[in-house]
């Protein structure tokens, strides 16, 4: 039988941990390279949604076509500010023509010049406290640190650094009577959202993140509205928060935690995370992302019966195994954590590493 | 010949061979693509594939630097032909560009709606926008394709070269790695120019103008350079695609191009009155092209599909209409959770039996939403009831419908989602071959039409959809089946029936119907008798008289039941 490449999700206690952070567009990369920063600190500066508008300067300057280029004072890619002379003065007018906000000038053609009004500006956050290891110098950075990292399986694309702190077990609904006071600020990990006055409660608590196995589907466009960053685990539904994760976030409450939700696609490295950075008092690597399943390989089910279950893998049987739906499928051999040996199909199985 | 199609989920290796005179599939092979993270290599998927293929047959395929061996050597080993098509990969985001709504733009939309592309913004003349409005839509949407098409051959040009001028210039400041390919197909004198203002920094494709008059419309040129397009995209995003395009000599191919050519092909050789229906459910998409004479309507949708781009379905439908053809009471609430959950993970199966009708459910709503998605692009001749035009055949693929348990699952969700009418046989595609076979037309036909003709394809039965009104009950067609072997069934079909009449696959026989006044089954109008030829099918001869359009009981309990038995009635179920 060929090696089986199986999709991972990091369940790591402590391991090395770099992540790339990128400017929507080319900016000013601020970071040193070396340079310890922490998760507030903007490491990058760039700007949203530039506008465009194009200045005749033939009627500007009053000037035919062919002469505009002799009244230029800058060229392409220059940066101005509002009002800065950018042609003139031309003739006896002396008329000018001027930047009308700040901005760069783009092109230069046929008497029109292109200019870039600078759109709103924005800083790019390190998101959690690491090293630069690594920069372009005008668009993206990479950040290193050392921690503990759980990933997840869906997000509402937010990012937020707070202090971790549990609600609940890992299979239990969170009510709104649990989010007391002390949870002010705090980013929450728990089993299952299936309630949308709890969000509400978050919300009036400014609750700073939430990382649950599972919420239920409804909730969707309510979660994609949230301030704060939500991610799942497992997906939607009422799965409970798999007990390896489960156990990590519980052990590490009380510590900062950076949590992550952007989605990328299939085929972008971008996932719904937390990192919880920790010190490493020896050499640790980056995690593996490409894992062959093997007997011992520990695994997580992702589709029912079982989703959510943790084991590892007993055996692999060349034979592919009937489901009750009909199926046929290959198929793995699994010991789950309190539920025994089953035969689950390759294809409802990630690896928890 | 070895065919790779690389899916958005699964990467098919399938060996074709002459076996006594005539092409035909020696061996198939199947593993998970690797096109996504963490690989991004399609490679990994290819070489389990082929490996699968040489482990059935013993034939070594690739050497040991696992470079294919082509030509065949003496010794058996290799291929002489290698043929790759390809659906996977990231969604390319497409602006369109044209001059007039109801002309150009129409025809871009239509373009667009057959290969796979999201239309993340639209520029037209007549849309009022100032010049730098327009730059400013193109750098917001970053699309990785820009359409352009605009004037009829001849006509006037300066209007879209001030357009093509505008987004020149907004695609001028990409950053260098941010790759875009421009496709113009509009009036054909400006081609010079219009490469011109894209030089150097963007390449364009050109092809023939797609409206070269206000009353003609040709997009089969501009659909070719679209697809080549979206290959270089892809090719420069995944690895291992550009290998697999020197494996085929510079002649891989979109999966729905090949899938469309197969349509095509299939629409010239039946009666050219009657069409031939393709359906493909896939995970990131779904297709669906009608062939009417040889003319191929085709239709990719990106929003639909039974995976990733499922969440896209409640666009088009309700999670009522997916709960209704369910034959167990589901809660609407885990039928959502069920495709948020499938679009986080598509690779996943079915292991239980409800989810498994889930998933038919699923795909019933989906080729619906794609069926009425498509019909308006259809000629208006066959497209007059709102019904399903007669159809000579109805090929059908997929991983949900291939990957059935059993052939009536896949029949009776055709049968419920296209509502076909009057007589046509539902084939099934369950090694995906059709896409592959398509692109080996060009260079090897006789291999396409050998296997085409082979049992490769599972017919799952000839289907005979009476239409007209009646009460529930009401005897509505008389039949006879004389089966070559000598055998006879006669009976009468009532109104609401679903009935199956036994027919194994190597059968043939004579086929007559006698429908009542009222009911058409397509022998030249209601109540007209016939006689025609039928083959034998894994299911046999399919009586489908629950009428047009299909009416299920309002009844939530009843509707339950009815669903499980015509699960039943078609043997889907015990």
């Amino acid at each position: 039988m060929p090696d089986i490449v199986a999709p991972v999700s990091h369940v790591t206690p402590l391991g090395l941990i770099r992540r790339e952070r990128k400017l929507p567009g080319p900016g000013t990369v601020v970071a040193r390279l070396n340079e310890k920063v922490l998760a507030s600190d903007v490491i990058a500066e760039g700007e949203l949604a530039p506008s465009h508008v194009f200045l005749d300067l033939v009627r500007g300057l009053g000037v035919p076509e062919k002469d505009v280029a002799r009244y230029l004072l800058h060229q392409a890619g220059d940066r101005l500010e509002a009002g800065e002379l950018i042609a003139g003065p031309a003739g006896v007018g002396r008329r000018t023509v001027r930047a009308p906000a700040v901005g760069r000038i783009v092109t230069f053609q046929r008497g029109r010049l292109l200019y870039e009004v600078r759109g709103k500006p924005i800083g790019l956050r390190a998101g959690f406290p690491g090293m630069i290891i690594g920069t372009d110098g005008t668009r993206s950075v990479t950040l290193e640190t050392t921690g503990a990292l759980v990933q997840g399986i869906w997000g509402n694309g937010r990012q937020e650094f707070a202090m971790l702190r549990t609600v609940g077990g890992a299979g239990e609904r969170i009510r709104s009577e649990q989010l007391d006071i002390n949870l002010r600020g705090a980013l929450l990990t728990g089993g299952i959202l299936d309630q949308a006055s709890t969000l509400q409660q978050m919300t009036q608590l400014t609750v700073r993140g939430l990382v649950v196995g599972s919420a239920t589907s409804d909730l969707v466009a309510q979660l994609m509205r949230m301030q704060f960053p939500v991610v799942l685990t497992e997906g939607f539904g009422e799965i409970p928060m798999n007990n390896a994760a489960y156990a990590l976030l519980t052990t590490n409450a009380g510590r900062e935690a950076a949590i992550d939700g952007r989605m990328g696609d299939n085929f972008s490295q971008q996932r719904p995370e937390l990192i919880i950075p920790l010190p490493a008092g020896r050499k640790t690597d980056l995690p593996e992302e490409v894992v062959t399943l093997t007997p011992g390989t520990r695994v997580r089910v992702v589709r029912p019966p079982h989703a959510g279950a943790v084991g590892s893998i007993r055996e692999l049987p060349a034979k592919a195994v009937d489901y009750p739906s009909g199926l046929l499928a290959r198929s793995a051999l699994v010991e789950l954590e309190g539920i025994g040996t089953r035969s689950v199909p390759l294809a409802n199985l990630d690896v928890l590493l | 010949m070895l065919a790779i199609d690389v899916g958005s989920v699964h990467t098919r290796a399938s060996l074709f061979d002459v076996v006594e005179g005539r092409y035909r599939l020696v061996a198939t092979g199947r593993a998970a693509t690797t096109a996504g993270t963490p690989l991004l290599d399609i490679s990994e998927g290819v070489r389990q594939a082929i490996e699968q293929v040489q482990s059935v047959t013993g034939r070594p395929l690739v050497d040991g630097s696992e470079n294919l061996i082509l030509p065949a050597s003496s010794s058996g080993a290799g291929v002489d032909l290698f043929i790759a098509t390809a659906s996977a990969g990231p969604k390319v985001r497409a602006v369109l560009v044209g001059m007039m709504p109801g002309v150009s733009m129409q025809s871009l939309r239509r373009l667009a709606d057959t290969s796979y592309v999201e239309v993340v913004g639209e520029i037209l003349l007549t849309d009022r926008r100032r010049e730098e409005e327009r730059i400013d839509v193109i750098r917001s949407a970053r699309p990785d394709l820009v359409l352009i098409a605009g004037g009829t051959d001849r006509g006037a040009g300066q209007s879209v070269l001030r357009i093509a001028e505008a987004i020149g210039l907004a695609l001028a400041m990409n950053p260098e790695e941010e790759q875009v390919r421009v496709v113009f197909a509009g009036n054909r004198q400006l081609g010079q120019a219009v490469t011109e203002v894209f030089s150097p920094s963007v390449p364009v494709l050109h092809a023939p103008n797609i409206r070269p008059s206000l009353e003609v419309e040709d997009l089969s040129p501009a659909r070719q350079r679209v697809s080549e397009a979206i290959l270089e995209l892809r090719s420069a995003r995944i690895i291992g695609l550009e290998e697999l395009r020197q494996w085929s000599g510079g002649h891989m191919q979109l999966t729905a191009d090949g899938f469309g050519r197969v349509l095509r092909y299939l629409g010239h050789i039946y009666d050219p009155r009657r069409g031939v229906l393709g359906v493909d459910v896939g995970a990131s998409h779904v297709m669906l092209g009608a062939s009417f004479g040889g003319s191929l309507h085709m239709t990719v949708r990106a929003d639909l599909g039974l995976g990733s781009s499922l969440p896209g379905l409640l666009r088009h439908a309700d999670l009522e209409d997916v709960q209704r053809w369910l034959p167990f009471e589901m809660p609407l609430s885990q039928v959502r959770d069920y495709i948020y959950n499938k679009s986080l993970r598509p690779g996943t199966v079915p292991a239980e039996k409800d989810e498994l009708h889930l998933e038919f459910a699923l795909a019933r709503e989906l080729m619906r939403a794609a069926l009425a998605l498509s019909r308006p692009s259809w000629p208006r001749a066959v497209n007059r009831s709102g019904f399903l035009p007669p159809v000579e055949r109805i090929l059908a693929s997929g991983g949900v419908l291939s990957r059935t348990p059993r052939p009536g699952y896949a029949a009776l969700a055709l049968l419920d989602a296209l509502q076909p009418t009057g007589v046509v046989t539902m084939v099934l595609d369950p090694y995906n071959l059709a896409p592959s076979l398509g692109a080996a037309m060009s260079t090897l036909p006789m291999a396409s039409v050998h296997v085409l003709e082979s049992g490769s394809f599972v017919s799952l039965g000839t289907v005979i959809s009476p239409v007209g009104r009646a009460k529930s009950g009401r005897p509505i067609l008389h039949l006879r089946l004389e089966r070559d072997n000598g055998e006879v069934t006669e009976g009468v079909v009532r109104y609401g029936q679903l009935a199956v009449v036994p027919m194994g696959p190597a059968l043939h026989g004579r086929l007559m119907l006698r429908p009542e006044r009222g009911f058409d089954v397509g022998f030249g109008g209601p109540g007209k008798a016939g006689t025609l030829r039928v083959f034998g099918s894994s299911l046999g001869l399919i009586v489908d008289a629950r009428g047009r359009p299909l009416v299920l009981p309002r009844d939530a309990e009843r509707r339950r039941d009815v669903n499980h038995k015509w699960l039943w009635d078609i043997g889907a179920v015990e």
